[in-house]
């Protein structure tokens, strides 16, 4: 008789890690295998893709200017997830926290030192206002918030658009599509990485703190493992769903604001590059763990990054996002699969046994 | 009706001798990391009879049936059936072979109908299966076996019964020669139990084995033909029924005399009955969502030092007395006064705070989150206070101090505090909860069913945790549907019917029948209980 596998309701930490290495090498092979097929030399691509992410000072820094909105979009995700609720809308949130930004940035002259804190304070309450409503309609009627925070994205997206062509549009140097250049910037620690950077790992660490090591994070924690006992604890489950919510569009619209001070310094359409959804990815990899969002999006900066450089040598940009389902997809089932183990079946005598004798 | 089985009908058939048993299990071993789940356990079941299998919460009887029935491959043994050695990959291969497992968890789709459900993964449902057909076929069914049930009515709209016969009925379609039901009579009301029994003799008549695994002395005594006892793993004894004593059997089961005292008697030294309540309704009333009143204008006292026993057909008001009491629910109309005054309206925290505890009726549902570990759990009612919750922190390792203590004092053996809660048996659990509700219960505990699901043993422990509690001053209300635990337990006994408190009785002179006749809404005979639920 041949072994048999069994599922175990728990998974070692050591385990899942081993698994999902095994996953990320496997859709990386199968990404090579593809290149191949295509007739492109993957030595070559590989070799490539390494200087100009993990390999080179240049490569550093965009990783770093990746991981910048990745790390706080996916946050954003994680804290909603933790009191099971999915904002879906970190990309229109991300879209509100640089409209409100801009708006302060482009209309308020003043010294950096205050114009700067002000963009984020201006852009963090623009992010909490874009989740405001679906988040109240969440907590005290039960809408579902995927649908109405996902629905949102488009009008935040448009709306940038909107503004960045339109009333808000640079009249002076007639660039093309967007507002003109911000008079004051976050300034840089380490070539183009600018302070964002370690403000966001700053903030993801906090965070870790705060929803493993506070009252607050433990309530939160029972809420979204069970609202029913949370609610028989008497914890104000309702209260609590609204403020991680708009924590939640807080954390996306900070992204924003980086984006947009620290990076491509104006308003434009398309500005999000689709990091609030990348934020979700962020989060299904990290399980609910604030601290292992540091990973995840360092993982899902590299395949970012590793998209623009293939994109130079001719592949199309959906090419990224296929590698990257395919990365996820590889993820999902090595999760599920860590959870089996193969027992072996003794293998039983066929013999007929004790009472057979009286058989016909 | 033991002595009448000989004459009936269905009595089991006269088995030629030699005849191999349906199934023989001939030394299983089942083993988890640090757990000895089956040792070395041997049972035959032979054509023809009904075997019942008695043991306590985690003494291994649903891993053994697990391992019949090919959801685990034991670690040792062999299984024989019909005198041929067999060995299960998966629980498909056994159904195959005609082992048949009824859960206690029903295990179907809540949104199909009857006939859905019974052909949904039927090998021999038809290709073109038309509403008509499926319930043509279950009503064939439902009349062979004996089974009635509705072929089109959707399951989630039936009763618990209805829908185990459903369960039973799809069982036995495909070709079910032993079956086992798993605490079969938890869910039913006592006719659906007659009901389920008469048909278990039938199928027994036709030459068909059941085996029954049940906490129910009385019934397995009523029912059964055999009784294997397993303890700690082992099969410690197969008897013949009728050779068997409800007492003995218990002995057996917990492998220590049970002591059966009188639980009003009072320690030496415990606390009085307090004079003055401690929390007490007064014309408690509460609606549901459409307006029908759930709760009326219940009135009654808790005093410290005195177990008030609930007694009443399960929802007739339980639930909402129970949220009341606790702050749960808001009340429509009427006061809760807490030592005299205004309590805090449907603030539970408020209310743990001022010393309630709460052991909740379904306490996997509301009153743990299984997935997250036994500390975190533990901490439940505790967070906000010191040592664990200062100045808005969560301190881990003093929750994992705290739960450490409550495992102690429940004496919960688990392998680590990190393990999830869920992976724990319902005793365990229900131990850990009711051990975390006494801590913080310095004035009031409300428990709702808190036996339910248990054996005899862990039954006995929760009750004496109750008395205890008693005894050091603290106002217990019990409610539950063993009127036999509320008569051994309670000082008073009170009688929810469509919501009203009927009456509040004294425990020590009530009968069965008087609360018999209240719990069906009917007055008591006058003289042995005051009316109009002026506790």
């Amino acid at each position: 008789m041949a072994g048999t596998l069994q599922r175990q309701p728990t998974v070692t930490p050591a385990r899942r890690l081993g698994w999902r290495a095994g996953a990320v090498v496997t859709a990386l092979a199968i990404t090579t295998l593809f290149l191949a097929l295509s007739g492109r030399d993957p030595r070559l691509l590989a070799d490539l893709v390494v200087r100009s992410t993990v390999g080179s000072r240049f490569g550093l820094e965009d990783l770093a200017l990746f991981l910048t909105p990745l790390l706080l979009t996916g946050a954003a995700v994680t804290v909603t997830g933790r009191i099971g609720v999915w904002n879906i809308g970190a990309e229109g949130q991300f879209y509100a926290g640089a409209i409100g930004a801009t708006a302060v940035g482009l209309f308020l002259p003043g010294p950096s030192w205050l114009v700067l804190p002000l963009m984020a304070a201006s852009g963090i309450a623009c992010g909490m206002g874009w989740i405001l409503v679906p988040a109240l309609a969440r907590a005290y009627a039960g809408v579902n918030e995927i649908i109405t925070t996902l629905l949102l994205n488009f009008v935040a997206g448009l709306l940038t658009t909107y503004l960045a062509v339109g009333p808000w549009h640079d009249r002076v140097t007639g660039a093309l599509a967007s507002t003109g250049r911000l008079p004051v910037r976050i300034p840089e620690i380490w070539g183009v990485v600018h302070w964002g950077f370690p403000i966001a790992l700053a903030i993801v660490l906090a965070l870790a703190w705060l929803t493993t090591r506070t009252r607050w994070g433990y309530q939160i924690t029972i809420g979204g493992a069970n609202e029913q006992a949370a609610r028989y604890a008497g914890i104000p489950v309702r209260a609590r769903i609204l403020g991680v919510m708009l924590l939640s569009g807080g954390l996306a619209a900070l992204a924003g604001m980086f984006e947009v001070a620290g990076t491509v310094h104006r308003l434009q359409g398309g500005l999000a590059n689709n990091f609030g959804y990348f934020g979700i990815v962020v989060a299904v990899l990290a399980r609910g763990s604030c601290l292992n969002v540091l990973p995840a999006a360092l993982l899902m900066a590299f395949i970012l990054n590793a998209g623009i450089v293939l994109q130079t040598q001719q592949l199309t940009s959906s090419a990224v996002l296929a590698i990257t389902g395919l990365v996820l997809f590889m993820i999902a089932i090595a999760d599920e699969l860590a959870h089996y183990r193969p027992v072996t079946v003794r293998p039983t005598t066929t013999r007929p046994a004790t009472g057979a004798e009286a058989r016909p | 009706m033991t002595d009448l089985r000989h004459t009936q009908p269905d009595a089991p058939p006269p088995v030629a001798p030699g005849t191999p048993p349906i199934l023989q299990l001939q030394g299983i071993c089942k083993y988890f990391p640090g757990v000895i789940a089956n040792q070395d356990v041997s049972l035959d079941i032979a054509p023809g009879e009904i075997h019942a299998l008695l043991g306590e919460n985690g003494a291994g009887k649903s891993t053994l049936m697990n391992v019949v029935t090919g959801i685990y491959q034991p670690d040792g043994g062999e299984i024989i059936l019909d005198g041929y050695g067999q060995s299960f990959a998966a629980p498909q291969d056994a159904i195959r072979a005609g082992i048949g497992m009824v859960h206690q968890h029903f295990k179907l789709v809540p949104a199909f109908t009857v006939a859905e459900n019974i052909h949904l993964g039927w090998r021999e449902t038809p290709f073109r299966a038309s509403a008509k057909t499926l319930e043509a076929r279950t009503r064939a069914l439902s009349d062979r076996f004996g089974f009635s049930v509705r072929p089109d009515a959707i399951v989630a709209d039936l009763s618990a019964g209805e829908q185990q016969r459903v369960e039973i009925l799809r069982v036995l379609a495909r070709q079910a020669r032993l079956l086992i039901l798993d605490e079969p009579t938890a869910v039913l009301t006592p006719a659906e139990t007659r009901d389920l029994f008469r048909a278990l003799r039938a199928f027994r008549a036709q030459g068909n084995a059941v085996i029954l695994i049940s906490h129910k002395l009385d019934e397995v005594i009523d029912i059964s033909d055999r009784i294997s006892i397993l303890r700690a793993g082992r099969n410690v004894g197969t008897y013949r029924t009728a050779d068997c004593t409800a007492a003995g059997l218990a002995t057996i089961m917990v492998g220590r005399e049970i002591v059966r005292r009188d639980l009003r008697a009072r320690t030496p030294g415990a606390a009085p009955i307090a004079t003055t309540p401690v929390l007490s309704l007064r014309g408690a009333t509460c609606r549901d969502p459409r307006g029908v009143e759930t709760l009326r204008d219940v009135t009654l006292n808790l005093h410290g030092g005195e177990i008030l026993g609930i007694a009443g057909v399960a929802g007739n008001g339980q639930r909402e007395l129970t949220q009341v009491l606790t702050g749960m629910m808001p009340l429509s109309a009427g006061n809760i006064l807490l030592d005299g005054t205004q309590a805090p309206l449907a603030d539970p925290a408020a209310f743990a705070r001022a010393g309630i505890g709460h052991i909740p009726e379904d306490r996997l549902r509301s009153g743990l989150a299984p997935s997250l570990d036994i500390t975190d759990n533990m901490a439940l009612r505790e967070y906000d206070r010191p040592p664990i919750g200062r100045h808005g922190l969560y301190d881990r390792s003093a929750a994992g101090r705290l739960a450490q203590t409550i495992v102690e004092a429940a004496e919960v053996r688990v392998p680590d505090l990190a393990t999830p809660i869920r992976n724990l048996s319902g005793g365990n659990q229900q131990r850990l909860v009711a051990r975390r509700e006494i801590r913080i219960a310095s004035r009031v505990l409300v428990a709702a069913y808190p036996s339910r699901g248990l054996d005899i043993g862990a039954i006995a422990t929760v009750l004496r945790y109750l008395t205890e509690l008693r005894d050091q001053g603290v106002a217990v209300v019990l409610v539950s549907e063993d009127l036999e635990e509320l008569l051994n337990v309670a000082d008073r006994i009170g009688v929810l019917f469509h919501g009203r408190l009927m009456a509040t009785i004294d425990a020590a002179t009530a009968d069965m029948e008087t609360i018999g006749l209240l719990m069906g809404g009917r007055p008591a005979p006058s003289g042995s209980a005051h009316s109009g639920g002026q506790a």
